[in-house]
């Protein structure tokens, strides 16, 4: 993709602009040990304070700093997600209106790697959510739930104990 | 466009404004309803789609496509919606208010209501998004995907998930989705903008 290309891209896609400022708070975050930086990072927050309020009032998507994501997360469409206090592994994706963890909670969801989570699906609570695990849209979950499951309805059952997702997932 | 853009205009000021008000409220309304608008841009869209595809880049679609663009953001964010440029929407239809909406289906009927925090579109296995008929109901936080045909008169009464073909009256509740219901008459849930209803308040209507 040209570098113009992916300008478009960044523009056409509001998750992609929320992973991005939510990368930048992570980044100040982990810089605020080092006393010499200090200046640097006043400006920063403001910054991040700016834009972080953009991408949740504008956008509907709050990728809490509280929130631990690992790389390669991808946010389908925009509006009504929230994503606080938990653990997500590598290249998990989210839906549109999907809920995954509480304010105020201290043990929250932590979800493994290559978990497909689709709209309106709600994961509260301390579950423990294996590897490459689907939950289908409008899913609640309650209970932990094992690798290579597909979790579906309200509240979720496991529907099948070995579905692969790699198709939905985004290509890495 | 234009007759289909006065149809929805005539819904939502019967939906808005149940005891009818002044020629100036209805006009405000252009302006005060986010629903309207989407609706507005989204025939604009659909419009400069098919023109593009009869005549290419002409002058008249260049300035159309730059008009929308500039329109696309502001939209987003205060409507938080995004509905397909390609639906094809037919007239008197409303869309909520209160945004959330992320829909593409493959056609919307007349005299549809579409509430809150709604999805429609494709399944996991396939490319082909549902088709709305007409004079459907569909409640807030419902989630409607894959192949799938909703019939005239459907109702989906709030959090259903449905993915699964539904005949004509029925009234489809639950996550799945199932049929509660097979013959409902929703003409007085599509009067009024009233948004909580279950089962047990459906049971004695």
């Amino acid at each position: 993709m040209s570098a113009w290309g992916k300008v478009g891209a960044i523009r056409r896609t509001p998750g992609l602009q929320a992973v991005f400022v939510y990368r930048f708070g992570r980044l100040l975050d982990s810089r605020k040990k080092s006393i010499a930086v200090w200046p640097l990072l006043a400006v920063g927050w403001i910054v991040y304070a700016l834009a972080a309020a953009v991408v949740r009032k504008g956008y509907g998507i709050r990728l809490s700093l509280s929130a631990d994501i690992g790389p390669g997360f991808y946010v389908g469409h925009f509006g009504g997600v929230e994503v606080i206090n938990c653990r997500l592994g590598q290249h998990c994706s989210v839906g549109q209106q999907t809920k995954v963890g509480r304010d105020g909670q201290i043990d929250g969801p932590r979800i493994g790697n290559g978990a497909w989570i689709g709209a309106h699906s709600k994961v509260f609570g301390p579950v423990t959510i294996g590897d490459n695990v689907t939950i289908a849209p409008g899913a609640r979950v309650t209970k932990d739930v094992p690798s290579r499951s597909l979790v579906a309805g309200d509240p979720g059952r496991i529907v099948s104990r070995n579905y692969d997702n790699a198709r939905i997932l985004p290509p890495i | 466009m234009w007759s289909e853009l006065r149809a929805d205009f005539r819904l939502y000021c019967a939906l808005r404004f149940p005891h009818g008000v002044g020629v100036l409220q209805r006009a405000l309304l252009w302006f005060r309803s986010p629903g309207l608008l989407m609706l507005a841009i989204q025939r604009a869209s659909h419009h400069w789609l098919n023109r593009r595809e009869r005549d290419g880049w002409t002058p008249e679609t260049l300035a159309l496509k730059l008009l929308l663009a500039l329109t696309r953001l502001p939209m987003l964010m205060i409507s938080k919606s995004d509905v397909a440029m390609g639906t094809v929407i037919a007239g008197g239809v409303y869309l909520s208010d209160r945004g959330h909406l992320i829909i593409g289906p493959q056609g919307i009927g007349s005299g549809t209501l579409i509430h809150e925090r709604v999805t429609i579109g494709v399944g996991a296995a396939g490319q082909v998004p549902p088709t709305i008929g007409e004079n459907v109901w569909i409640g807030p936080d419902c989630v409607i995907y894959g192949d799938i045909r909703l019939g005239k008169g459907v109702t989906l009464l709030p959090g259903t998930v449905c993915s699964m073909n539904v005949p004509d009256n029925a009234v489809v509740a639950g996550n799945p989705g199932i049929i509660v219901r097979r013959d409902f008459d929703n003409t007085a849930l599509r009067r009024n903008l009233e948004r909580d209803v279950d089962r047990e308040s459906l049971a004695s209507r």
